[in-house]
């Protein structure tokens, strides 16, 4: 039988043997674990003639020699980019390479949070993360999980104990950077937020340019009866760099999970979302935004595994596209049959700064209950000439009422952030990314 | 030197004449009034001078202190002076009315070499022009025009009026759409701003707007045409009569 993958990959035997030792190889869950996902991965990386990557292609990744970032030891970090803002109320958790610093991060992050690095948990063989570690994301989900899963060598644990509402927000900062060779790293997050605890986590996505670096994250996140977890993505990977995540959430009884992704820099970016609700009352936000320019592709791609009834899902992504970039937005809704009173909805808008760019949207619905409320919505187009003149009608020159009306297309998805900080966070990275980009000076 | 000139001007949309010839000329001072039945070109010939896209300009002129507007943009009209107050203000999502009324502004100052307005002085200017509008001032911290209702949208557009200070200020159909109390305020505010340096050219279809901003001239366009023009008494005949004899007239 063919692999419809790609078996030539840079992710082979010789990166495996520069990977070094990976921690807790002795445990066999854990053995086992990474065993089955190498095997999951000799299918290979997937091919445009899978469904879900019609749209993205990993070919230019798979051409790239990558070594394990392990192995780059000519990558000196020691300090955080200046572009990193500093978070009031948030404790830092610094990830270079996807290696948890402890020099570079915070130690204090409040009572009944307990924030370890991946590195020694794995070792120790936590128990906690063990029983979320691969259920959540098992490697057979995704080539990119199994990938992640064979090679996960650090990252960060994040508890939050029953009851408890984190104090502080957990401000995790990845930075990527390669060295004389472009470099590879999985790093891994496991996130749980036990019954009705409540936390608030960032992530900045950061690079630095030079050879082209891959991140490959897996987070999985663990939200507990009537837990909320809020967690705001910013990936602004430097332009060369790929960055392909994949998150995982289960969310039990009457919890809440809360997330915006917002996609900013980097060559090719990919975010798998799956969503699963396993107890009734739970729901899930998920929204984004993001603006591409040059040959950028970004991808966003979702999917809601309503199981039980009465969840509720919510989605809202907004794209700005200009150039030669390429966006996806991929939005998959399963309600299954017992799951009645669900509510699920979707929307996706794309604005095209110039002809150049390419918006793929697929909204997949599929409905088994009959008692239950689904809606999706797509639009796409161009800068609306009744708001263009009225913004010149009062005086206000093309160029500069074009760029108030393309900030205002990403600023009312921003909206939708409930910590008025974070979304004035990111309405600030929009704004300065709009500028340093000279979006403004994009003609229709 | 009239303030406002506007010399046979015929304008198509699509291939149609719209405009017919439109001559009307506006001095400081002074308040226009153009009614006439729906369809008839009113909206166009504001468009039209305002510089909205679409409008296809086949004959005239229009002068503002002299200056021809026709060869212009829409922004660099307006920073000569030149301010439309819309019939249907859009709801634009995303952008905050006070940034867009400080952008606007600026523009304006930059436009006549003054330096741009500092934050204080803005809110402090914004606060007491709503404040005459009878408005609430938050409102400026909401997206431009959305969720506004009817009467909001007029208000927020004779705010604009007010701030920007135009020469020549053209009020397309305000009073649609607005309830007795709501049409007092916002006449107040254009009759706050009346004076020897400015001109209203008001369109209206009703006469009931007319009874609060008081007219100089009123002129009757029908057919693409001014085929009347009078005191403030001809609006009143309107009233009375409908619009009849002038669509005869023009048939």
């Amino acid at each position: 039988m063919t692999s419809p993958g790609l078996l030539d990959h840079p992710f082979r035997d010789q990166y495996a043997s520069r990977l070094g030792a990976l921690p807790g190889a002795a445990h066999a869950w854990l053995d086992g674990l990474r065993q089955g996902a190498l095997t999951a991965l000799d299918a290979g990386l997937p091919g445009p003639t899978e469904e879900v990557w019609r749209f993205t292609s990993l070919r230019a990744l798979a051409k790239v020699p990558f070594i394990p970032a392990a192995a780059a030891d000519d990558v000196d970090i020691t300090e955080v980019p200046h572009g990193v803002p500093s978070i009031v109320g948030s404790a830092r958790v610094v990830l270079v390479n996807g290696i948890f610093r402890g020099d570079l991060s915070d130690t204090d992050f409040g009572d009944g949070v307990s924030v370890r690095d991946m590195h020694s948990v794995l070792a120790a063989s936590d128990d906690n993360v063990r029983q979320v570690l691969g259920s959540l994301a098992p490697p057979k989900s995704s080539p990119l999980v199994a990938l992640n899963t064979a090679y996960m060598a650090d990252g960060v644990a994040i508890h939050v104990a029953t009851g408890t509402r984190a104090a502080k927000a957990i401000h995790i900062v990845s930075i990527g950077a390669a060295g004389a060779e472009p470099a590879a790293f999985h790093p891994r997050a496991v996130v749980i937020a036990a019954a009705g605890s409540s936390l608030t986590m960032i992530e900045s996505h950061v690079g630095l340019p030079g050879q082209p670096y891959f991140s490959n994250p897996v987070t999985e996140v663990a939200v507990g009866e009537k837990a909320q977890v809020r967690r705001y993505v910013n990936v602004a990977e430097d332009d060369d760099a790929f960055h392909l995540a994949t998150t995982a959430v289960g969310i039990s009884k009457a919890g809440t999970y809360d997330a915006f992704h917002v996609g900013l820099g980097g060559r090719l970016v990919r975010q798998d979302v799956e969503v699963k609700f396993t107890g009734e009352g739970a729901s899930a936000r998920v929204n984004g935004a993001y603006a591409l320019t040059g040959h950028s592709h970004h991808d966003y791609t979702t999917f809601m595994d309503h199981s039980v009834p009465s969840c509720t899902s919510d989605q809202v992504f907004k794209g700005v596209v200009d150039g030669k970039s390429h966006g996806v937005y991929q939005g998959r809704i399963l309600v299954a049959r017992d799951a009645q009173k669900t509510d699920a909805r979707q929307l996706h808008k794309a604005l095209f700064l110039s002809h150049g760019p390419q918006v793929d949207c697929k909204p997949e619905l599929e409905i088994y209950a009959d008692d239950v409320q689904c809606a999706h919505g797509a639009a796409t187009g161009e800068i609306d000439p009744d708001h263009l003149f009225y913004l010149t009608s009062r005086g206000i020159d093309p160029d500069t009422a074009r760029s108030l009306l393309v900030e205002g297309f990403l600023a009312d998805a921003v909206a939708q952030i409930k910590d008025s900080e974070i979304r004035n966070l990111f309405t600030a990275d929009i704004g300065a990314w709009l500028k340093r980009r000279d979006i403004r000076s994009a003609s229709s | 030197m009239a303030l406002l000139e506007i010399k046979n001007l015929h304008a198509s949309v699509a291939g149609r004449e719209i405009l017919k010839g439109i001559t009307l000329t506006l001095d400081g001072g002074e308040v226009h009034a153009v009614m006439g039945p729906n369809g008839t070109g009113k909206s166009t010939l504001s468009n039209v001078v305002a510089g909205r896209e679409g409008y296809n300009v086949t004959a005239g002129e229009v002068l503002l202190d002299g200056q021809d507007m026709l060869i212009m943009s829409a922004d660099a009209r307006a920073r000569a002076g030149l301010f439309l107050a819309f019939q249907y203000p859009v709801e634009i999502p995303g952008v905050s009315t006070s940034a867009f009324l400080k952008t606007a502004i600026n523009a304006k100052r930059r436009a006549q070499g003054q330096p741009e307005i500092d934050a204080m002085e803005f809110l402090k200017l914004v606060k007491e022009k709503t404040k005459i509008l009878d408005m609430p001032y938050d409102m400026i911290r909401r997206a431009l025009n959305v969720g506004f209702s009817g009467g909001e949208k007029k208000r927020g557009e004779v705010l604009q009026m007010i701030l920007l200070e135009p020469r020549v200020a053209i009020l397309d159909e305000t009073d649609s759409g607005l309830d007795i109390d709501a049409l007092k305020v916002v006449s107040e505010g254009v009759n706050g701003l009346r004076g020897p340096d400015r001109t209203f050219l008001v369109i209206t279809h009703y006469q009931r707007l007319l009874d609060y901003i008081v007219p100089d001239h009123v002129h009757v366009l029908t057919g693409g045409r001014i085929v009347a023009s009078g005191g403030k008494e001809l609006a009143k005949e309107l009233e009375a009569e409908g619009y009849a004899k002038y669509l005869d007239a023009a048939a």
